[in-house]
């Protein structure tokens, strides 16, 4: 049988004649515009009080991007041209990523340049064809883009776009620390200077907690009225399966709470400059190159002090005298919600930061740890046999590592690499954790993954010439996606048990960037003292964390999967454990 | 496929995970940007130093060919040469070290294991058999909070409550029984005395406690539903028909089968025991392999650790082993056309 004899999807559709409700998206909306226009209207409402903030993530984010193809770029240029067996491994490296690039530019697009042409060879042998094709038409055009000074306009186009969005970032937003500041000194007569209307700093800090937390509230509700609104305006049909899976959710109590939780988590980790009480340049990472504000009494004037200095008058080390727990002020009128830590940093600055660093990592190795673990189990799955045995064995050889010793050991092997360099060492544990982590979201994969492969539909596809790949992605990815969030959740919360663990052995995230476990860590000498908030504080936002985390993991594998055995230990069990952090 | 060759499989799987387990090791040793030598000699500046470093390369073996070295690596791994520490306990042979440290965390996972299948599980049973009620919501909660607390913050909690048990309790946790100090390695070496008996368990129960903390909370939890799902099955309802007493539906119908799912879970858990002991040894100060590790690994003493990666891979391959053989004792319906 040819193999090409499948049409794409479009074609075939297009030959059917339009029902009422078989139309594009854009004609259902224009046939009933309203509920679209007023959900639009508040989005943008929303997002316009937020936009300098949005446009600041974007710039960093571009620049993080034009970094790393710089860096890219430099890197691959130097190991081509390097002497001997390097270079000639480099440029053969090279030259497959090309070909690769290529074939996924001819399998994405579904432009095929050699099987327009001929026809002479298999079919195989056309998409590799392709592949070469496209690699060298993308080194061609790559090369052309530099020789003809493309590139510097390219550039330039940048820089403008850049000092554009510059611009829009510099807009004042609803949530930011300049628009509800809570930092300021007190003059003898009670009154507040610097603060949002002269508030304590303690009710400026808490205002903005409240606006940070009820503008994401309202943002996510008006994200649920939209889903409700196309449900009830727009979708083409009445009922789909995804609706049971939300209903199941609505009468999930305790993932709820997981869903609060998680909530809170990940508001306090995305808005962490807005609800810490100062920035952390500011007084985590170079307390002696900004200062502050303060009264002073015993001159009767305002006089300024640099953070560091007045951090080294803050510290909390376990006796009444040295100590700033909770709700409290310190001598230079800064307010600590959660307290100081042993250094005089604010730890709920730290906490927040912390948050995200938290939060970056768990997301980074997740997401890459998800994609080999889909991968693998979709290919052995379908292919079974050696290809699902050599995984059967590598997986288990790296579960068979204690996890948190393997974490350990890599840390500590791979802390001198350029890797741990970037993002304070939080990219190197992202990877390790991802590259440790992936057999354990496998094995929860293997067994749907391979259900769904004995699936009739899975056969049909197979003989109507639909390619391996095609088949994977189009008839077995889809019944996936569900576990794929289940066990995804259940794990973020071990990899942010695992990560504090780390830190806490003093492996991982180098101070002082701030991490969760650390602060454990730091605290421990006081537990029992008057500064017992340095640990226990972090301590409970972990185990609330972790505990969010797998109840929502719970929720979505009982709305996913009502039938699944929550009864069974599965191999993710110990991974959302964090390996015994 | 029967039951022996279900197992004789298993065994043989086994095999490549010890061979690739080891070939890890190996690269870790051998390509890892941690040099061995230069980690045991330091910066070699001197004449003297250069030549101590290239004596130190040839003992481990790295001078030779990658070949070569790898096969009397593999070698020695298989015949239980694990060579020596070079840093933190330099020329004691690794065997010698695994025999003093290796004591006191078995001796500390004993409990850690015993301890919660013998308060978790009956807890859990008991919340099974009264589901919904405050009682099973209280120990439900508990299983929880317990399971997802982490055991670095629960032992430096623990260690701070008990040092202050007095004025907290009222009691002295110190001086209770018998007379032991909170931190530091318990004496194993007068077991069969009833005093050195009594001083060593009291010493281990509060590490041993938080390094079964997770394991507890799932027991618990796994117990529970288990008992639940019995409760309703067909077979328990028919009992309860023919007049079978309400002690020995429990007893002989619903823990029996209780027990099942719990098997894999506490072979599971052993699983986090080795992880967590690196934590609760080094904040118990109990010089165990977790705490020996833990120094090995930040002291780079290389040949130690890459030894002891290669011991716990057995061990772990031994649990599993020892998992499928409970599970087909126990349960003979488990499929054994396992893929």
């Amino acid at each position: 049988m040819e193999r090409n004899t499948h049409s794409t999807d479009a074609g075939t559709r297009d030959e059917q004649p339009h029902s009422r409700d078989d139309r594009p998206l854009s004609d259902r909306v224009a046939e009933t515009p309203r509920p679209a226009a007023v959900w639009a209207l508040g989005a943008a409402v929303l997002l316009a009080v937020e936009l300098g903030d949005i446009a600041d993530a974007v710039l960093s984010l571009g620049g993080m991007a034009v970094g790393a193809v710089a860096f890219g770029y430099s890197g691959t240029l130097s190991l081509v041209s390097a002497d001997g067996p390097v270079g000639l491994l480099a440029l053969a490296g090279f030259g497959f990523g090309l070909f690769v690039a290529g074939l996924g530019v001819a399998t994405w697009t579904r432009v095929r340049a050699v099987h327009r042409v001929t026809d002479r060879f298999a079919f195989r042998t056309r998409q590799v064809l392709d592949g070469v094709v496209f690699g060298a038409a993308i080194a061609v055009a790559t090369w052309l883009a530099v020789t003809l000074g493309v590139v510097d306009g390219l550039a330039a186009a940048g820089g403008a776009v850049q000092s554009l969005l510059g611009a829009v970032a510099d807009l004042p937003t609803l949530t930011a620390r300049e628009t509800i500041p809570n930092q300021g000194y007190q003059t003898p007569d009670g009154t507040w200077h610097g603060t949002f209307m002269g508030l304590a700093p303690a009710y400026a800090w808490a205002l903005r907690v409240v606006v940070v937390y009820v503008y994401t509230a309202v943002a996510l509700a008006w994200v649920w009225v939209g889903y409700l609104w196309y449900r009830a305006h727009y979708r083409r049909v009445d009922w789909t399966p995804r609706d049971d899976v939300v209903r199941r959710l609505r009468s999930h109590r305790w993932g709820q709470f997981g869903m609060v939780v998680t909530f809170l988590f990940l508001t306090m980790a995305v808005f962490a400059p807005s609800l810490a009480t100062t920035s952390a340049q500011q007084n985590l990472y170079e307390p002696f190159s900004h200062s502050i504000q303060y009264y002073d009494a015993d001159t009767d004037s305002v006089r300024e002090t640099l953070v560091g200095t007045a951090n080294l008058q803050t510290q909390s080390e376990g006796y009444a005298e040295a100590n700033f727990g909770p709700m409290s002020y310190d001598q230079y009128d800064r307010f600590h919600p959660a307290g100081t830590l042993t250094n005089g940093k604010d730890l709920w600055t730290f906490l927040a930061y912390g948050a995200r660093v938290s939060l970056v990592i768990g997301l980074l190795s997740i997401g890459v740890s998800a994609v080999l673990a889909t991968v693998f189990s979709l290919f052995s799955a379908y292919y079974r046999g050696l290809i699902d045995l050599v995984l059967v064995v590598v997986g288990d050889t790296i579960m068979g590592v204690p996890r948190l010793l393997m974490l350990i050991l890599l840390t500590v092997i791979l802390s001198d690499t350029w890797v741990a360099g970037l993002y304070n060492g939080g990219i190197l544990l992202a990877l390790i954790l991802a590259g440790t982590g992936w057999p354990f979201l496998w094995r929860s994969f293997r067994g749907p993954t391979l259900q769904i492969a004995e699936e009739e539909w899975v056969d049909a596809a197979r003989s109507y010439g639909q390619s391996a790949t095609g088949i994977m992605r189009l008839h077995m990815l889809p019944y996936l996606v569900g576990y794929l969030l289940i066990y995804s959740s259940l794990i973020l919360g071990g990899v942010i048990l695992a990560v504090a663990g780390l830190s806490f052995l003093g492996f991982g995230i180098t101070a002082p960037t701030p991490e969760w476990g650390r602060a454990v860590n730091l605290g421990r000498e006081y537990v029992a003292s008057a500064s017992w908030h340095i640990s226990l504080i972090p301590g409970i936002m972990i185990t609330l964390v972790v505990m969010g985390f797998n109840a929502m993991g719970d929720a979505l594998r009982d709305a996913v999967d009502p039938k699944s055995d929550d009864g069974v230990a599965s191999s993710t069990e110990a991974d959302a454990r964090g390996g015994g952090a | 496929m029967s039951r022996v060759r279900y197992f004789g499989r298993r065994i043989l799987l086994s095999i490549p995970v010890l061979i690739l387990g080891g070939t890890f090791t190996f690269m870790v040793f051998r390509f890892s940007p941690i040099d061995p030598a230069a980690a045991i000699v330091g910066t070699a500046a001197t004449e003297e130093g250069v030549a101590e470093y290239n004596r130190v390369r040839a003992e481990l073996g790295l001078s030779q060919p990658v070949l070569v070295h790898y096969r009397a690596y593999m070698v020695d791994l298989f015949t239980l040469d694990l060579g020596q520490s070079w840093v933190i306990s330099q020329g004691t042979p690794v065997t010698d070290l695994l025999n003093t440290y290796g004591k006191r965390t078995l001796w500390l996972t004993f409990w850690a294991v015993l301890i919660p299948i013998f308060v978790g599980i009956p807890l859990g049973v008991y919340a099974g058999l009264h589901a919904n009620t405050k009682v099973d919501y209280a120990v439900s909660v508990f299983g929880i909070v317990w399971r997802a607390m982490p055991n670095f913050w629960l032992a430096i909690i623990l260690l701070a409550v008990l040092s202050q048990s007095e004025s907290l309790f009222g009691f002295d946790w110190g001086g209770l029984v018998v007379e032991t100090s909170l931190i530091g390695t318990p004496d194993l070496s007068n077991l069969t005395s009833v005093d050195g008996f009594l001083a060593a368990t009291k010493r281990i129960l509060p590490p041993a406690i938080v390094l079964g903390s997770a394991s507890m909370g799932s027991e618990l939890r796994i117990a529970r539903t288990a008992v639940l799902e019995t409760v309703n099955s067909d077979y328990v309802e028919n009992a309860k028909a023919n007049g079978v007493p309400d002690r020995r539906i429990v007893w002989k119908h619903i823990l029996r089968n209780t027990l099942v799912p719990l098997v894999p879970t506490v072979t599971n858990e052993a699983f986090l025991l080795i992880g967590g002991a690196v934590i609760v040894e080094v904040v118990f100060g109990i010089q165990g392999i977790g705490y020996l590790f833990f120094q090995a690994a930040l002291n780079a003493d290389m040949p130690l650790v890459t030894a002891l990666v290669f011991v716990f891979i057995v061990v772990v391959v031994c649990i599993n082993i020892l998992q499928d053989l409970l599970y087909a004792l126990i349960d003979p319906r488990v499929g054994y056309d396992a893929r």
